[in-house]
């Protein structure tokens, strides 16, 4: 059963004149939510979610909190498996056609697919270069040329090198709000992932780190795929191709975001949009 | 309800506030009081132990010169030579322990024999001088002339000398072959050992003819005696000697074996209880651990006698642990034994600071490092446990201080023998009894009498052990300072 939901057509069509695709082809899908219902325990918090996302394009969840929007992103990167009794107890998610849940699975391999950026910045305690040497280390890469030059790419990336290019050396705490939370990102594209997920990014920055986030944002969707959870409407308007407005758990709405803000289907996206509830 | 609630909150609101202020104020006033206290509690016990401490420094300074003007040290030279005399003979019983046909026995019997007769013109000088030397020290030593009678001693020493050395030098020449190979080995590096002796009997002639009972005795021997000092000899009939040494080796070595084991044990169980085990399994392990330090430590110590030095003793002298070097060991009660039940005792405290120091780490670095693909051994060695790192050592420090300092275990398990382990047999040492600065004052505090010497050594060696925990926990806060400061 294809929910109508899942890629809606004024969805595609956006995304094909962002993109200049030939149009009648349909639009490959990054990571296909499939009817999934998801509990904490006996808790459950997300109720038949269908939704399909598209590659290289950036996709926003919004929603009042308490929603599920964090609990939804953490499953596409399976971090809920380290919360006792949380699991999805019904549907599945794809990437690339393969169930992430599979068995055969490997989460450490997704988890390098999939990179993940907090809503509170989180460098470790190391210096600059390490945070980023960080996920190049664990995954077994000795030479000390592969790191160096995947630390200055991914520095370069997200637009920090030339903040930090002299004093990598140093403690990443030394570095400001914006600056860390630029750093988490860089750290998450070192290991060069397909999909980035952000939990709310910017929720403590201040707005001018929060317009170099989304400027970020915006650079990167050329080459990857982004999901990011705002409670910021001006932000999802502006960072985001695609909205998915979330309510008690439920999806509620998935369209192309002029859509979504210009002329919503459903009255209760309308009324969290203009600011009625939430 | 609304249009009253101004009314009625304005009007007795003073009164639960006022309340609440001096409740406050009370609660303040008591932390305060209790903190000041601590403090007077505190400088009171400094100024007791350096009180009845200090005067140690004068009486020891006194002993010590009264010492060199009886001439004490002049038969010191003496009896240090005898000493060496008969380690060797020591050794030569040690020696025949390792071959076992009979006709060469008797053979070295007689040696052995003749080495240690060679020696009785040298103790009788020995005990001849010593007689003087201590009945001068009775008098008070305060005829300077007095001494000068002690000094035959030197041109005895210089006519029996070389007898001793033909002696000894005809007995070598004609010493017996051993059939057994190490039996032999050993003889042969004996023989070297014994021919360094002999060659030594110049040097202590110079020495007894350069010996000056005038010479004055420097104030700050008063202090380096004490610190530097490698016996602690009491109550004897001829000097007192009140060097820490020994007991500070003793402590530390014990402490040493006990970190050496509390410390992963503590760190490990840690790790693993913040991080790999089950929830089920926490609830079981931490308060098990826990438990340990509520143990009263005479109850651990009747347990290393019985149990822990037993077993080590019975496992070095099983044939699978022969080539261990230093095995089997023969002392049951030893620094390992100590060390090991001092371990037990460290491992709460160990345990429970370190898995607060783990427990406190952010969860956003454990969460950054899983969604980079870290699996869990990753994320501890490499995030968690440097993360917590100063914790963890400000732990393992606060477990060192309750090691130098508790005493009941030592007391029973460390063997109490006051001498500095023979550290030429390597870890052997770690085998050896030992004394240790709690354990002495343990032991000596009743017997002495009160204000005497020994009695004020022991209130400087209390003194000692105070600083050293002092700078112990000093260190211990300031890396759990750091410990924040990293995590903030
Ligand atoms: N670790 C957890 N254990 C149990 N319930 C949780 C946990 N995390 C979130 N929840 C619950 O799941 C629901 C959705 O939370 P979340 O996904 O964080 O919402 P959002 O990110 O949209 O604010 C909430 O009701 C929350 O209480
Ligand atoms: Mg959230």
């Amino acid at each position: 059963m294809v929910s109508l939901l899942k890629m809606p057509d004024s969805l595609q069509q956006h995304l094909r004149r962002e993109t200049n695709e030939p149009p009648n082809e349909p639009r490959e899908i990054a990571v296909e939510i499939d009817d999934v219902d998801f509990a904490y325990g006996a808790h459950q918090v997300l109720f038949d979610v269908d939704l399909a996302i598209p590659p290289r394009a950036v996709t926003a969840f919004i929603g009042p909190s308490g929603c599920g929007k964090t609990t939804l992103l953490r499953c596409i990167n399976r971090m809920n498996d380290l919360i006792d009794g949380a699991r999805l107890t019904q549907g599945s998610i794809k990437i690339d056609n393969v169930d992430i849940n599979a068995p055969e699975v490997d989460v450490v391999d997704l988890r390098r697919r999939v990179g993940m950026v907090f809503q509170k910045s989180n460098p470790f305690p190391k210096s600059i270069y390490e945070n980023i040497a960080y996920g190049l280390r664990i995954a077994g890469v000795k030479k000390r040329r592969a790191i160096d030059e995947a630390v200055e790419k991914s520095l370069r990336a997200a637009a920090l090198w030339d903040e930090v290019k002299d004093r990598l050396e140093k403690n990443a705490f030394g570095l400001s709000g914006g600056q860390q939370q630029r750093l988490c990102i860089a750290r998450a594209l070192a290991v060069e992932p397909q999909v980035v997920l952000m939990d709310e990014p910017c929720s403590a920055l201040d707005p001018i780190a929060t317009a170099k986030i989304e400027e970020l944002i915006h650079q990167l969707k050329s080459e990857y795929t982004i999901i990011i959870v705002t409670h910021n409407m001006q932000q999802a308007g502006r960072v985001s191709d695609s909205t998915a407005f979330f309510y008690l758990g439920r999806l509620i709405e998935f369209d192309a975001t002029e859509k979504i803000f210009s002329n919503p289907g459903e009255k209760r996206t309308e009324d969290y949009i203009t600011g009625r509830f939430g | 309800m609304e249009t009253f609630a101004p009314d009625v909150s304005s009007l007795p609101a003073a009164h639960p506030r006022a309340r609440r202020l001096s409740a406050d104020a009370a609660i303040k006033t008591f932390f305060a009081s209790n903190a000041f206290v601590a403090i007077v509690v505190l400088a009171l016990i400094t100024v007791f132990l350096v009180r009845e401490g200090f005067g140690f420094f004068g009486e020891n300074l006194k002993g010590i010169r009264l010492y060199r003007r009886a001439g004490l040290e002049y038969v010191d030279i003496l009896r240090a030579t005898a000493q060496r005399h008969s380690l060797l003979s020591r050794e030569l019983s040690q020696i025949r322990l390792q071959e076992s046909d009979a006709n060469a026995l008797a053979a070295f019997d007689q040696f052995a024999t003749g080495f240690s007769d060679a020696a009785d013109d040298l103790s009788g000088i020995v005990s001849d001088t010593g007689d003087q030397a201590l009945a001068l020290r009775e008098q008070g030593a305060t005829d300077p002339n007095a001494v000068t009678a002690l000094r035959v001693a030197e041109t005895r020493f210089d006519q029996t000398a070389p007898v001793m050395k033909d002696k000894i030098d005809n007995l070598i020449a004609t010493a017996p072959q051993l059939p057994t190979a190490r039996a032999q080995h050993s003889f042969e590096k004996w023989k070297q050992n014994a021919r360094v002796y002999l060659a030594s009997f110049p040097e202590t002639s110079q020495k007894l003819h350069a010996w000056n009972p005038n010479e004055p005795v420097p104030a700050y021997r008063a202090i380096t005696s004490f610190l530097f000092g490698r016996e602690w000899i009491t109550a004897s009939f001829w000097q007192d000697w009140y060097g820490i040494i020994p007991l500070l080796v003793g402590s530390i070595m014990v402490a040493a074996v006990a970190l050496a084991l509390a410390v992963p044990l503590g760190v490990a169980s840690a790790i693993y209880v913040s991080e790999i085990a089950a929830r089920g399994e926490k609830s079981l392990i931490k308060p098990y651990i826990e438990f340990i330090a509520a143990i009263p430590s005479v109850v651990l110590g009747f347990f290393g006698i019985a149990v822990v030095g037993q077993a080590v003793r019975a496992a070095s002298h099983m044939s699978i642990f022969h080539w261990v070097p230093f095995f089997p060991i023969s002392e049951r009660l030893n620094v390992f034994t100590a060390g090991s039940l001092l371990a037990l005792m460290a491992v709460p405290t160990i345990f429970t600071l370190s898995e607060d120091a783990l427990r406190n780490v952010p969860r956003g670095f454990k969460e950054a490092s899983y969604a980079l693909g870290a699996n869990r051994l990753q994320t501890i060695a490499r995030v968690l446990v440097p993360a917590s790192l100063s914790g963890i050592v400000s732990a393992s420090l606060l477990g060192l201080g309750r090691v130098i300092g508790e005493t009941m275990v030592v007391l029973l398990c460390a063997g109490n023998r006051i001498a500095i382990p023979d550290f030429t047999q390597g870890v052997g040492a770690f085998f050896q009894p030992v004394h240790t600065m709690t354990g002495i004052i343990a032991q000596e505090m009743g017997e002495v009498v009160r204000g005497s010497i020994h009695y004020r050594a022991l209130f400087m060696v209390g003194l000692v052990l105070f600083l050293l925990t002092l700078g112990i926990n000093y260190l211990a806060q300031k890396f759990v300072a750091r410990f924040r400061m990293t995590i903030g």
